[in-house]
Formats: structure tokens, C-alpha cells, sequence
């Protein structure tokens, strides 16, 4: 048996990182997730970082003219690119580390994006650097619909979801299908590091950047934030919300390593009941008890074939 | 405030700050094993060691508990700074020659394993930093594991290696140890550690097993809350 050290509660907390790398005095609303996630993640990092953000949210909120909340290296580039400049930002280095500029260190370049930044826009520059095999990690922050602009359908809205294009009616549920499974999709470019996370978890979640950024190769990262504003929800429900998403199972949280899929010990042993999930959020509130039915074998189709794929995946040095 | 000179860069600092701190601060490098915001410096492993010249006399010393003083001059880059730094690694480095993190600290060093140094078989990753005592004592208080012996027999356990009754199996030490050294084997009702096995309290609400019933006696002795009130989990909270 090796030693786990995932499962801490109570002490663990107090031993983090009290550096912070993403000040206060943000424009992020009330109860972000996002922005919570964020500083998690810059404090798992550490200094030695670059950043390059897509447009989004957290591009908005964290960088009003002439003020900025990061205290990393930190690069805005447009919709579509995060993950290209990212690349190129890692060429850049390994070439000045080549010629003995920053011989003393290694830095990690981290691409961040929302979902709409990742999901849709900025796919194909995703699909290249982590099919290209750049050393960087892909972090991308899922509030399930574009915010920023005004919260409009995007790939990772999941059923039912009432968003400004893809409204509740008489006539439709809102959103119809079911949101993309970005991590498979990352797992099927052989990435040799992928997980799921979110930032009620934190321990787990910064556990997971660490690790991400000891892979010598890509590694994505898919983070669940929760968007009070967008989701329709009080803000002092955001970190319960993220929990309720894992304890539903409807996002469960787990990480492919080289292939090998290993289920997270957040994960609850028993699922809760899916209405705990979806009574406090005022998109979902039109779904009537055959929808919600609907919603239910879609989240565990996908849950069920996580659970597959933890019991019979292989690594890829078993596979030989 | 008091201003000095470090790798010919002039740069100010709080008094009472130490020079690894202030580095640190102005974005250099200084390789650390036991340095840990949550605990007091020790200057344990000595992989800061860098030069300052103060007055006439320049002389090395370890960053993370040096003061900084007005007019000091440090150089954290130097051949000699560079020989003294690959000495201390590679006596870590055959004292704990399985260490992983060792390993990749050595190669982002540059610094290879000195063959006439005969490797340690018996002292595990340990390298004696001391962070897991002071976890120990100052963030959690239970202060139930210490370092015990002299000279080549030093090691780091509970009292007479036994199963230490103010142990409560929290795992904060495993949690700091920068080499991982120390061993949590988790199932789901069972966790051990330090040889002794702990109780799992499951969680009243959603039955997961989340602390050890230990922990939370201790939480509860500490604080005054009722265990009635601990034995919910995070999440059912």
C-alpha cells in the first residue's frame, strides 16, 4: 500500500500556503466560485508561474483598468487562444532555460479559461497544445454558461438550464442536451494528467494543481465553479452548491492518470437525492418532475461511465 | 526599515525579516526543505546557506534565520555559496538516497550523487528537519511524536517507538513532511499511522468516514463542543 495523503480534514488547512498570489479588492460578485478557485489555485502553484487568461470573467473582474488582483506573471489574450499563447509563452522558456538565462528555476506556464473560453471559442487552440505536448496546464473554470456577458448557452450548460438564448417556456426546458465531457475528451489526446475538481474542495483541488504542475508534459484540470449570478442562486449557497453538484453526482470528481482512471476520496459513498442539487438554483426552477427524471439519467450516464472506467481502465505501461 | 544588498541588487526590508524571506520576496531563488510559513525557522536542513559580508568578515550562513542588518551584503550565487549547497545535498542525498523529491531537487540543481559518500540504508526519507514535531506542537498541540537519539541514531517517532497515546492520527505531519517520509495508509474505517490504528468516525448525516474519532475527542476536549456536534462531516454541515 503507498501512503494517501488526500483524505485530511481540519489540520491540513492550517498548513497551506498563506502566500497570496490573487488579492482581495477584485470585481467578482458576491459568493464567486470562479474567483475562488482562482486563488486557490495561484496559492497550489506558487511563484514561479506565468499566466495566460482568455477573456472571461475572471479576465474582467480581476482587471479593471489601471488596477490588477494578480500577483503572477500574468497575460490577457483573446476568446479563442488561452491555450496557443500558452504555448508558446512554454517554448519560450525552455528556449531561455536552454541558453541558460533562468538556469535557477522552473517555470510553469498555466492557460485558464472559462467554459465559454475552453468549451467553445478557444477549442481547437486546447486541442493543439495538449495534442502537441507542451509542458503547461490547462485549467478551466466551468460556471456552465458564458457569464461575463450575460449568461448565454455554451457546451458546458448542462439540461434544463435556463439561460438567456436558451430560455424556459412553454415551449422548451431551456437548455436541451447535455454538456460536453471535456475530461474524456482531454484523456482521448493522451494527456498524461486530467481531473475534475471543484472549489468546495479545496484540499483536493489544490492537491490536484500540484500534481499537475509535477507532470512533465500537459495536464488539464476541469474545475466546477459555481456562478450565483448565472445560476440563479443566493451567494452564501456557492460552497454548499459545489458540494451538492459531487454529493448529486453530478459532477463527480476523479483523476486520469496516464490513462488510469482513480475515483477522488470526496466522493460521497452513498449519492444524495438530485433535488438537493437543483431546488436552490432558479435556472432549474421550471423543471417539472418528469424533466428532473430526464436531468437524472442523463447526470448517471455520465456518472455510471465514470464508475466503468474506474473499475476496468488501465494505465497505458499496462497496455503494452 | 533597514536597506542592503543582495546579488548586487540594492533592496529594502522590514527589521527583524530574515534575508531568505526578503529573497524570496525580490524573486530569488533559494533551494529550502524545511522552511514552513506555519512554523518557526530552524535552519534544519541547510540548503539556504548563502554569503553575506558584513563589515570585513564575509562568512556563510543559513538564510532563513539571519536577521537582516543595514549595509549587509549578500550573495546568494557565489562558487563558494554553489560548493557548500552541493555538499549538504549530497550528504542528504546518501542519507535518504530512495528520496524522490531529493532526486528532482538535485536535478533542477545540477548537482549529482557524490560516489564516495556511502549510502544510508535504515534512515528511510527522513533528513531530520524537525517540520513534523513542530507541526506536532505548535499547530495542532498534541506534540505527541518528538526526535529521539544522538548522532547516526536520530530518529523521528512517537516515544520509545511505541504507540503513542496523544497521537490522534490527524496526518498534519505526513501532510508537511517535505520528503514523505511519513506513511498514512487511509482505508475507509482505518487509518494508520505511527504503527498505530485509528478509528474512523463516519459522518451522522451521510455515513462517510471523514476524521478519526480521536481527533475529534481532542477537538472536543480543546473547544468545548459536544461530540454529538463533530460527528458531522464537512458537507452535511
Amino acid at each position: 500500500m503507498k501512503s494517501i495523503v488526500e483524505n485530511f480534514d481540519l489540520f491540513a488547512p492550517k498548513l497551506v500556503d498563506k502566500e497570496e498570489y490573487y488579492s482581495s479588492g477584485h470585481r467578482a460578485c458576491q459568493g464567486c466560485g470562479e474567483a475562488l478557485a482562482i486563488r486557490l489555485m495561484a496559492k497550489a502553484l506558487g511563484k514561479d508561474t506565468v499566466v495566460t487568461n482568455a477573456t472571461g470573467c475572471m479576465e474582467v473582474t480581476a482587471t479593471p483598468y489601471p488596477t490588477t488582483a494578480w500577483k503572477l506573471p500574468w497575460v490577457h489574450v483573446a476568446f479563442p487562444n488561452s491555450a496557443s499563447v500558452g504555448a508558446g509563452v512554454e517554448s519560450a522558456l525552455r528556449v531561455l532555460r536552454r541558453k541558460g538565462k533562468i538556469a535557477d528555476r522552473y517555470i510553469k506556464v498555466v492557460s485558464i479559461g472559462g467554459d465559454g473560453g475552453s468549451f467553445d471559442i478557444g477549442f481547437q487552440a486546447i486541442s493543439g497544445a495538449m495534442e502537441r505536448g507542451h509542458d503547461m496546464i490547462y485549467i478551466v473554470y466551468d460556471n456552465e454558461a458564458y457569464m461575463n456577458t450575460g449568461i448565454q448557452r455554451s457546451g458546458a450548460t448542462p439540461f434544463g438550464a435556463s439561460t438567456t438564448t436558451a430560455p424556459a417556456g412553454k415551449e422548451s426546458v431551456g437548455n436541451k442536451n447535455w454538456k460536453k465531457n471535456m475530461a474524456e475528451i482531454m484523456v482521448a489526446h493522451r494527456v498524461p494528467y486530467v481531473a475534475t475538481a471543484t472549489h468546495s474542495h479545496p484540499i483536493d483541488f489544490m492537491n490536484k494543481v500540484k500534481k499537475a504542475r509535477k507532470v512533465n508534459g500537459p495536464a488539464f484540470i476541469h474545475c466546477l465553479a459555481v456562478c450565483p449570478t448565472g445560476w440563479r442562486s443566493s451567494s452564501e449557497t456557492c460552497i454548499k452548491l459545489g458540494r451538492l453538484a459531487v454529493e448529486t453526482g453530478v459532477f463527480p470528481l476523479y483523476e486520469v492518470e496516464n490513462g488510469k482512471y482513480k475515483f477522488s476520496p470526496d466522493n460521497p459513498p452513498k449519492l444524495r437525492p438530485l433535488e438537493d442539487y437543483l431546488k436552490p438554483q432558479g435556472r432549474f426552477r421550471h423543471l417539472t418532475p418528469d424533466q428532473i427524471n430526464i436531468f437524472r439519467d442523463m447526470a448517471m450516464i455520465e456518472y455510471n461511465k465514470v464508475l466503468e472506467r474506474v473499475k476496468h481502465s488501465k494505465s497505458w505501461s499496462e497496455l503494452k | 526599515m533597514v536597506s542592503f544588498i543582495i546579488d548586487g541588487k540594492k533592496v529594502e526590508a522590514e527589521a527583524g525579516a530574515n534575508v531568505l524571506q526578503v529573497a524570496r520576496k525580490y524573486g530569488i531563488v533559494i533551494p529550502t526543505l524545511c522552511c514552513h510559513e506555519s512554523v518557526a525557522p530552524s535552519g534544519a536542513c541547510r540548503l539556504c546557506v548563502v554569503e553575506v559580508k558584513k563589515g570585513k568578515r564575509t562568512r556563510i550562513v543559513t538564510s532563513c534565520l539571519y536577521p537582516v542588518d543595514e549595509g549587509i551584503v549578500v550573495e546568494t550565487k557565489t562558487d563558494r555559496v554553489l560548493n557548500v549547497r552541493r555538499l549538504v545535498m549530497q550528504l542528504l542525498m546518501a542519507r535518504c538516497p530512495e528520496s524522490e523529491v531529493l532526486k528532482d531537487m538535485a536535478k533542477e540543481m545540477g548537482i549529482e550523487p557524490q560516489p564516495a559518500f556511502h549510502p544510508d540504508t535504515d534512515k528511510g526519507k527522513c533528513v531530520l528537519c524537525r517540520l513534523c514535531v513542530k507541526a506536532c506542537e505548535d499547530v495542532v498541540g498534541a506534540s505527541a511524536i518528538g526526535l529521539s537519539g544522538r548522532g547516526k541514531n536520530k530518529k523521528v517517532g512517537a516515544p520509545f517507538m511505541e504507540d503513542s497515546k496523544t497521537c490522534i492520527g490527524c496526518g498534519a505531519c505526513a501532510y508537511i513532511c517535505p520528503t514523505e517520509h511519513i506513511i498514512m495508509e487511509s482505508t475507509d474505517s482505518k487509518r494508520k499511522i505511527w504503527g498505530r490504528t485509528f478509528k474512523m468516525q463516519p459522518c451522522d448525516k451521510c455515513g462517510r468516514y471523514f476524521a478519526p474519532v480521536d481527533q475529534l475527542k481532542f477537538i472536543s476536549d480543546k473547544t468545548g463542543t459536544p461530540m454529538t456536534e463533530l460527528a458531522v462531516c464537512m458537507s452535511c454541515k
